[in-house]
């Protein structure tokens, strides 16, 4: 991506018909640490690589329970992220108020991608520059929709942004034929898995990742980080039965409270089958 | 110095003209809904009659309308106000509709978002002046809510709306149950509507009943229910009554 003179303003078009404010806007997506989201036709699983910066730091927090139908994992810009975030827990607050009724998740992605085309149509406003992975059920079941600064949203089986993500996708397009029919586990056991594609070597344990799930009969909730790591550790094991890469089981850990207890993993016993 | 006393002190809620902006009396009034969850859905009825103050004038106004594909609502009261919470439901189910997602309002949301309404506008002095019925059928599960004008609004197996409250729920309470059948639902229906017609001044002799299901909405056509008025009670009825002649 060169600089040129159609960059400065997001209302310029380029001769190329490209709108260019908005394409640097994505690639922030692409430098933010990694998530993942995979569902299978009544759970979703959404997950994120969940790095401080120093040992002394707490984690950034990228999954967001938006109700209890409904959560996001972004990457990206953050902070935008969580302005993004709390539109979304209003426009459901809302709905319920005056529905009683769940907001369906295809309208939310609808109305969060209407809000994301504004900052590309408006010479005083900027595109958000983070990637949402929005996990959700409605009346015709679980839904995994990727929203980006383009305004654009697409609906998916299985999905990665963010840095590295590339390698998680790669795994997940091996796998995603299987996942409709997946069991809940099965499908925490995946996201794991990516998540530790997306690591590239670096062993994974729960100090490191986030992993949420929502489903139905299962409100939207973060995993806390012993179900994480014991998840971890049983994947560990079978890895070293099955054989070659010794992967870490992808844990999702829990954001700030997490990287407390992180420290002591080096502690963690594998976990008897 | 005021001399002139101006209707400002005696209204000081509101500004001078607003009065005319908003209702203070209903003009064209329906009398009783009457509504009960049978075996398959949702039965309700009400008769067509719209008076005006105690003059039986309209008799052929249909107070039961159906809503999207799921939800059946009956209104009592303002007639003219009803007809403008339709425009409202009309909007509100177009916009629904045009979301083309699979998804679609439910009774349950209808009737939240009347209560909404109704409530909203009578915190503005302003009301809408009916008792509406919403009932309906949404995968499989029956629901059937009223709200009034003021906004009070609950859920139950059977609800009436008037003097339907006070003559037609007492039928109810003791011979409604679990899966009526649909003759069963009529039947009792129908002896609901016989007292309030006997009892009730503004009924008139002419009603529909409607059914909702889950394949959807039946409004019948207008039918008149059979009465006897030949008791011995009815002939001379002030006959021993203190101060009559």
């Amino acid at each position: 991506m060169f600089r040129n003179q159609y960059d400065t303003d997001v209302t310029t078009w380029s001769p190329a018909g490209r709108l260019f404010q908005v394409e640097y806007a994505m690639e922030a997506v692409k430098q933010g640490s990694a998530a993942i989201g995979l569902r299978s036709k009544t759970h979703v699983v959404l997950g994120c690589v969940n790095k401080a910066n120093s040992e002394l730091s707490s984690h950034q927090k990228k999954i967001f329970k938006v109700d209890d139908h409904i959560g996001v994992a972004i990457a990206g810009l953050t902070a935008d992220g969580r302005v993004l975030s709390r539109y979304m827990r209003n426009e459901c607050i809302n709905y319920n108020f005056t529905y009683e009724s769940p907001l369906p998740v295809g309208r939310l992605v609808v109305q969060l991608a209407d809000k994301a085309q504004v900052c590309t149509q408006r010479s005083w406003k900027r595109p958000y520059g983070v990637g949402l992975l929005v996990a959700g059920l409605d009346e015709s079941g679980a839904h995994l929709y990727y929203n980006c600064p383009s305004g654009n949203y697409f609906e998916y089986q299985a999905f990665a942004i963010g840095s590295r993500s590339q390698a998680a996708k790669t795994y997940l397009e091996r796998r995603f034929e299987n996942l409709a029919d997946s069991s809940r586990d099965d499908l925490v056991k995946d996201a794991l898995m990516a998540i530790r594609e997306a690591l590239q070597g670096e062993t994974l344990k729960s100090s490191i990742c986030t992993v949420a799930v929502v489903g139905v009969g299962e409100p939207f909730h973060i995993l806390d980080q012993e179900t994480v790591q014991q998840m971890i550790n049983a994947f560990e094991i079978v890895g070293e039965q099955e054989g070659p890469a010794a992967e870490p089981d992808a844990a999702a850990g829990q954001e700030a409270a997490a990287e407390q207890g992180g420290s002591t993993d080096e502690g963690v016993a594998p976990m008897d089958i | 110095m005021q001399f002139t006393a101006s209707k400002q002190t005696e209204n000081c809620l509101l500004g001078p003209e607003s009065d005319s902006q908003r209702t203070l009396y209903p003009y064209v009034t329906g009398t009783s809904v009457v509504a009960l969850k049978y075996k398959d859905g949702i039965l309700m009825a009400a008769d067509m009659g719209g008076s005006y103050g105690s003059t039986l004038r309209y008799k052929s106004v249909e107070r039961m309308k159906p809503i999207g594909k799921h939800s059946l609502l009956g209104a009592s009261g303002e007639i003219s106000d009803f007809q403008e919470i339709l425009k409202y439901l009309d909007e509100l189910i177009l916009y629904d509709n045009m979301w083309d997602d699979g998804n679609s309002l439910g009774p349950k949301e209808v009737h939240n978002y009347l209560t909404r309404v109704m409530y909203n506008r009578r915190n503005k002095f302003n009301p809408l002046w009916n008792s509406l019925v919403l009932g309906g059928v949404k995968r499989g599960e029956k629901y059937l809510g009223t709200v009034s004008m003021i906004g009070v609004n609950f859920e139950d197996n059977h609800v009436a709306t008037g003097f339907g409250n006070h003559l037609a729920r007492p039928i109810l309470r003791q011979e409604w149950h679990e899966n009526l059948s649909f003759e069963d639902g009529v039947k009792l229906l129908e002896k609901c509507m016989r007292v309030l017609l006997y009892r009730d001044r503004s009924a008139i002799n002419k009603l529909q009943i409607a059914k909702i299901t889950e394949e959807g909405v039946t409004i019948s056509q207008p039918y008149s229910l059979k009465t006897y008025w030949e008791f011995s009670a009815f002939e001379n009825p002030t006959q021993g009554a203190v101060g009559s002649w």
